[in-house]
């Protein structure tokens, strides 16, 4: 195995030890309030995090 | 990893994020695939278009994303008009973003990736990138938390141009403005120049489409930097280091809340994952190659990296949340970023050529 593929072994497998920690301790999922599968149209104002925002 | 495997683990993502996580969330991942595959599939890269222009007056990169430009904004300023979900990534003028653009456009250069260019070049397997993104997002995340005192510096309210001249006049200005972007190109490269490059052109019309997706169902433009500051920002909650109740950016009430949520909740963090699944998924036929660095080498990209992390979140932005976000849905942000980042370019490629990268 090349320093290449351990490299991206340890690059996927941290990546997705990241998400699974994550996913464990954070508050779960509302399912009920899921939001509408497209937002043009929806009615629903956008709340998402962007680069763009100040705040 | 062959593709088969690669697109029955993606299939199972896609899976359960629809069932664990929403529908829309799901679908966003598929379209951050879509966003990965493209860009990795037509090496369409910010950056080195950039320095192609400024080293060998190829105008082909720049001409690429002149129409991925364009295409974009014949989109999402309509769109913008028509529903009133959807938001425009309006950043403030201010002193921050002149002094992020420019360090940022000089350290894309050293890095050899903007934001979306350190992802799909993670997962085609580059190793400076790889390294790179847990210090870029760290970077991130300190800019974030420094970004209230950057703005004490001097800033002004968010210029729309669609509210300041309609949708009509926001896209006559962004289209007469991305013409004279090319008559300043045409007089560089002088005349004989091939401008068109059938990958650069199917990856402007295929991103295009992508980012149009992303600004219909997730209400907001494509985005890269805030996943990462995110990232970064509930790891270091996690072990202690920070107290988010205490800082300007992450105690606002939408940040505050999605430092409780999973990352799978968050648009751009779903976008990148895609992305770097989509490079993979690529990277399946046709593997990156990439030369090996020396230690000195490795220290500079890695610092670059981290600096353009801090640097993103100063600007506003990268080259897809500044510049292809903030122009397309006419942010008077993005046209600022431009002309700083391209200055802070002219330095990096010398830098990058200084330490023969």
């Amino acid at each position: 195995m090349s320093n290449t593929h351990k490299l991206q072994a340890v690059f996927w497998l941290g990546l997705a030890a990241f998400l699974s920690w994550d996913f464990m301790v954070s508050a779960p999922v509302d399912l009920r309030n899921e939001p509408p599968l497209i937002a043009a149209g929806s009615g629903q104002a956008t709340s998402g995090g962007h680069c763009s925002m100040v705040k | 990893m062959k593709r088969l495997p690669l697109a029955a683990l993606l299939a199972a993502f896609f899976i359960f994020l629809a069932l664990s996580v929403s529908i829309r969330q799901a679908v966003l991942m598929l379209v951050g695939v879509g966003m990965g595959a493209a860009l990795a599939g037509a090496r369409f890269g910010f950056t080195t278009g950039w320095r192609q222009l400024i080293e060998q007056r190829n105008p082909q990169g720049v001409a690429g994303q002149v129409l991925l430009l364009a295409l974009a904004s014949l989109a999402a300023l309509p769109l913008l008009g028509q529903f009133s979900e959807l938001q425009a990534a309006l950043g403030p003028p201010s002193v921050s973003l002149l002094v992020g653009a420019f360090v940022f456009g000089l350290t894309m250069q050293i890095a050899d990736g903007c934001g979306s260019g350190t992802l799909y070049k993670a997962g085609l397997g580059v190793p400076l990138n790889m390294g790179i993104l847990p210090l870029f997002a760290l970077g991130s995340f300190l800019g974030s938390v420094h970004l209230d005192s950057w703005l004490s510096l001097g800033q002004m309210a968010p210029v729309s141009f669609p509210a300041e001249y309609g949708t009509g006049g926001a896209l006559a200005l962004t289209l007469a403005l991305l013409a004279a972007v090319l008559v300043a190109v045409r007089l560089w490269v002088g005349a004989g120049q091939t401008w068109l490059d059938k990958r650069w052109l199917w990856g402007a019309v295929a991103l295009a489409v992508l980012a149009t997706l992303n600004l219909l169902l997730a209400g907001q433009p494509w985005g890269v930097v805030y996943g990462f500051g995110l990232w970064a920002a509930k790891v270091s909650v996690a072990l202690g280091a920070f107290d988010p109740t205490a800082n300007a950016f992450w105690s606002q009430a939408g940040n505050a809340q999605r430092l409780t949520q999973t990352v799978f909740m968050d648009v751009t963090t779903i976008t990148n994952i895609g992305i770097l699944g989509g490079a993979l998924w690529v990277s399946a036929k046709a593997t990156a190659n990439s030369q090996p660095l020396t230690t000195q080498q490795w220290v500079i990209g890695l610092v670059a990296g981290f600096v353009m992390g801090y640097s993103s979140r100063l600007a506003f932005g990268c080259n897809i949340g500044a510049m292809l976000s903030g122009i397309s849905t006419g942010s008077l942000h993005g046209w600022i970023w431009v002309p700083l980042a391209f200055a802070g370019t002219l330095i990096g490629v010398r830098v990058r050529r200084h330490y023969q990268f």
